[in-house]
């Protein structure tokens, strides 16, 4: 995906680190129950996405659309459905306590913090060199990384492919049918040719590459090395003062009455 | 002389198939050879091509046995497809892929890319360009160098321009001639314009896989030019020669009165950029235009804005009707696609051709005589069970021609329907083609074959850089009339 | 992984993009179910395990459930999910779940009981994960038991019994012949 990139700082980090660092910053979002906290923490992760992305304003606008989505309908879920004691509105089946509303914004945050890093992720990482650095760092095999950049390279292909399908498909009028048996009936007449001609590809690829001498055993040399600099040192402590500031913020500054959504007083 | 690559009863199987593909096939090539693999399309050339480098059965599981078998010890294999001989979205990753696989230390990498792309004749200022970028030509000239980087002595081009323009296909034998002077080449080729006058060996495969001749080049085609012919080989001749037999088939007719497609002004926009430009054109019933031009010139994009798949703007009557107004525009115009197998929807070529006829919902007895018709015309009565994607390459493309058509439109319109095709497949398709045109359908094709555009079509449009710029019509004997636009 | 060519690991890391893909695009679209209520949503997730199935139905080795459930989580993330990294992690557990069954098998059996049995031990897995992640037990009863439900049926209707049929349809086509290793008879009739 090629689109007008400037590079910063969070593009020259080392992709196994930058991975590494956010399975880690993932799992401690699960050990945060105090919603403020939480709330603040989201807001140091959102300052790296809107800001220091290299991405123009404009897309990263229209990629935050779908979060608003995201909160919304993580958030609802749990508030109308939840368990909870203090009954603040009831209408049919949908029930809102004090409980699943805390519970419920609690986990719209958490849903939209994993959404932002995610992202984050994608937006400033080269699929090239994050599996440059896995083979490298994290010692991947090199049949499952350049296996796994040939496919890549084939998802702008694949998507030229399934318009051109789209457009078959209207010409043969399945497009026309309609109900529940036609739905998986088209959803077959897409998959088949895409599915056979990815199998067909993969498999050229493979002995292409095998008659360009590729080897799992011999050693290799890499066009790209990956290495660590200041940049991946920036990077783990931005995190570690937005977690202490977030907290601090938390305790003296707190936005609802609640520092554990899990027991509500 | 040196011996670099010999079989001797070769035995080969592709699992689920009836017989054996070889059965005791023999033969060996001497250093500096040049050598050139004829048949007929799926005699197993590509197969032997695979089976003397050893991809078969190293890479590719195949069952097989000989009695001997040498593979060269240093070889390079350039593959049909341009799309799928690359592992890496770049020109410099490709090529270092390659150099990583040798161990070549990193800081040597780009002058070596250099070397090999200067041997190909790419020339390019910052070597940080993506694949996709490059024309289908130059793919092949990148996949060349790559394969040339392995220094190999012995080179297996498996129909390396089967996918290529005439343009394209020049380069890559121009290059090929320029940078294999000094090494054995065995190569199976379609096309063999451009080869002949680099080999000096060919073998003749028959539809059997047996190898029925092997001599020198100049030995075999005066001996053998009627079985050449008959395995649909693009040989230099082949046109005048089928041209000959055909005398009188392909007959220039006066334009008929009625109008089928009338445009103005007609513009078709990807991305709201406008991407092909007609200001003014007028087709007849029963013309047969061959609409020519450049890779990207917005060929396939008229037929795509005629289809409206793209947006359009302008005057688009069809039989005088308002083509946005038209509620199902494939009931007018069928369209056939570039590759067969994108249409296919159903699990039999019989069920394929009834399709369009059932989702009008016609009585199954109707659509039974409609079909048996179509598989009488196209050749295909004995494959009706048969699952589309397991046809030829010669059926699959007829197949997708009469599902198309089945519904007896008036214009059809047609992407390249013989890229990639073999001489017989194509000559049984254009007869076919003309066989509607006579009888009063409306033919437009996009082609990249001078020939065709020259023998078969009634009238040529020239599409450059986006924009209908010449209207040509041969209409009765030899009459050329350049219509201004 | 004693076995996997570099053929087959291909194969299995493109079909898997290819759901990858699919993956993403059901993301918008589950989010845009969820707020319906009664777990509707949760029909659809199964949606989410069908790399693991289809392509060890391609394939029928060992570890390609695990490794084509894991790199369709992989693309999903690249290409930008909304989900953000826990799909990986879901994407592992799951895969692995799928493989675990085919394995009890010795990955000898491909029939419909079996895929079906696959898909449900995904969604069980994704459930465990679930559980650690986003309070589910802190939905009522009743409606805890709708949530679980939806999801197993979902999953076994897509992952199993639609993945099976594909498969099955993909192999009238004979292009999965190019991965399926020769059988003896073919080989002694070549004497």
């Amino acid at each position: 995906m090629d689109f007008d990139i400037k590079e910063t700082w969070l593009h020259k980090i080392n992709p196994s680190l930058k991975l590494l660092f956010l399975i880690v910053l993932f799992i401690s979002v699960l050990f945060i129950h105090n919603i403020n906290f939480l709330i603040n923490y989201t807001v140091a992760a959102f300052l790296l996405f809107a800001f220091f992305t290299g991405h123009p304003m404009k897309r990263i606008l229209l990629l935050l659309i779908p979060f608003v989505l995201i909160f919304v309908s993580t958030a609802t879920s749990m508030i109308f459905f939840g368990k909870g004691e203090t009954t603040w509105w009831k209408w049919g089946l949908i029930h809102i306590t004090e409980e699943s509303f805390y519970r419920g914004l609690h986990l719209g945050f958490r849903a939209l913090i994993f959404a932002l890093l995610g992202l984050m992720f994608s937006l400033t990482t080269r699929p090239v060199f994050l599996f440059y650095s896995l083979m490298q760092q994290l010692k991947l095999k090199p049949k499952y990384a350049y296996s796994f950049m040939a496919g890549i390279r084939l998802i702008p292909i694949m998507i030229e492919e399934f318009q051109t399908i789209r457009q078959a498909m209207i010409v043969r009028g399945v497009e026309q049918r309609k109900g529940l048996a036609n739905f998986f009936h088209k959803l077959k007449a897409y998959s088949i040719p895409l599915l056979s001609q990815s199998i067909r590809r993969a498999h050229r690829i493979a002995v292409a590459m095998e008659a360009k001498r590729f080897s799992n055993d011999t050693k290799r040399t890499f066009y790209y090395e990956i290495g660590f600099s200041k940049y991946d040192l920036c990077f783990v402590l931005y995190f570690i003062i937005a977690i202490l500031l977030s907290y601090y913020a938390a305790k003296m500054l707190p936005f609802f009455p609640v520092t554990d959504v899990r027991y509500i007083e | 002389m040196d011996l670099v690559c010999e079989v001797k009863n070769l035995r080969l199987k592709y699992p689920g198939e009836e017989s054996l593909l070889f059965k005791d096939v023999s033969s060996s090539f001497c250093k500096g050879e040049k050598v050139l693999l004829l048949g007929p399309s799926g005699c197993g050339k590509s197969t032997f091509l695979q089976v003397l480098s050893g991809l078969i059965p190293k890479s590719i599981e195949v069952p097989m046995k000989a009695e001997k078998i040498l593979t060269p010890s240093s070889w390079g294999y350039v593959f049909q497809d341009p799309d799928t001989q690359f592992c890496m979205p770049y020109v410099d990753e490709e090529m270092a892929f390659v150099l990583e696989n040798l161990q070549v230390k990193r800081e040597q990498m780009h002058e070596k890319m250099r070397v090999y792309l200067k041997m190909v004749g790419l020339h390019f200022d910052d070597l940080h360009i993506s694949i996709q970028s490059l024309s289908g030509g130059m793919k092949q000239r990148l996949a060349i160098a790559t394969v040339l980087a392995l220094h190999p002595d012995v080179l297996f081009l498996d129909e390396p321009t089967a996918m290529l323009d005439p343009e394209g296909t020049k380069a890559v034998w121009d290059t090929m001639k320029q940078a294999a002077q000094d090494k054995t080449v065995i190569i199976v080729e379609h096309k063999i314009d451009h080869v002949l006058d680099f080999v000096d060996r060919i073998l003749l495969f028959n539809q059997k896989g047996q190898i029925v001749a092997d001599g020198p080049k100049e030995q075999i085609f005066s001996r053998y030019r009627k079985e050449i012919r008959e395995d649909g080989i693009w040989y230099p001749g082949v046109w005048e020669d089928y041209l000959r037999d055909k005398q009188g088939y392909y007959k220039k007719t006066p334009l008929k009165e009625q109008v089928v497609i009338e445009l103005e002004q007609f513009k078709g926009y990807r991305k709201k950029e406008v991407k092909i430009d007609v200001p003014y054109g007028k087709v007849h019933a029963g013309e047969w235009i061959a609409i020519v031009g450049k890779n990207g010139a917005g060929k396939s994009t008229l037929l795509h804005s005629l289809m409206q798949f793209i947006q359009t703007t302008g005057t688009y009557l069809l039989l005088e009707k308002e083509a946005k107004k038209i509620k199902k525009l494939s009931n007018m115009l069928s369209f056939v696609f570039q590759n067969p197998e994108f249409q296919f929807v159903t699990n039999s070529v019989y069920d394929e051709i009834a399709y369009s006829l059932r989702i009008e919902r016609m009585k199954e007895e109707e659509i039974r005589t409609k079909v048996e018709e179509m598989l009488e015309l196209f050749h295909l009565q004995k494959h009706r069970h048969q699952h589309p994607y397991q046809l030829s390459m010669g059926q699959k493309r007829r197949l997708s021609v009469a599902a198309s058509i089945v519904k007896k439109q008036p214009i059809m319109l047609l992407d390249e329907p013989t890229f990639g095709q073999d001489s017989s497949n194509t000559f049984q398709l254009l007869e076919l083609l003309e066989h509607y045109r006579k009888q009063g359908s409306t033919i437009l094709m996009v082609t990249h074959d001078e020939q065709i555009a020259k023998h078969m079509a009634t009238r040529i449009w020239r599409i450059e850089g986006g924009k209908l710029v010449e209207d040509e019509i041969h209409s009765c004997e030899d009459e050329q009339m350049y219509v201004q636009i | 992984m004693k076995g996997l060519k570099l053929t087959d690991i291909l194969v299995t890391i493109v079909i898997s993009i290819v759901f990858g893909i699919v993956y993403k695009l059901w993301g918008p679209l589950y989010y845009a179910v969820k707020p319906i209520g009664l777990h509707v949503d949760q029909l659809i997730y199964g949606m989410w395990f069908i790399a693991a199935t289809v392509a060890f139905l391609i394939i029928r080795k060992p570890g390609v459930a695990l490794i084509a459930e894991t790199a369709a989580a992989s693309a999903e993330f690249i290409t930008g999910s909304e989900f953000g990294i826990e799909v990986l992690l879901y994407g592992i557990v799951q895969g692995l779940f799928a493989e675990i069954i085919f394995a009890i098998f010795r990955y000898k059996k491909f029939n419909i009981g079996v895929v079906m049995l696959a898909a449900a031990a995904s969604a069980a897995g994704s459930l465990i994960m679930d559980l650690y992640k986003g309070y589910i037990d802190d939905l009522v009863f009743w409606n805890l038991l709708l949530f679980i439900g939806a999801r197993l049926i979902g999953s076994i209707i897509i992952a199993g019994a639609f993945a099976y049929y594909l498969v099955k349809s993909l192999e009238a086509t004979g292009v999965t012949n190019l991965v399926r290793p020769a059988s003896h008879e073919d080989y002694d009739a070549l004497n």
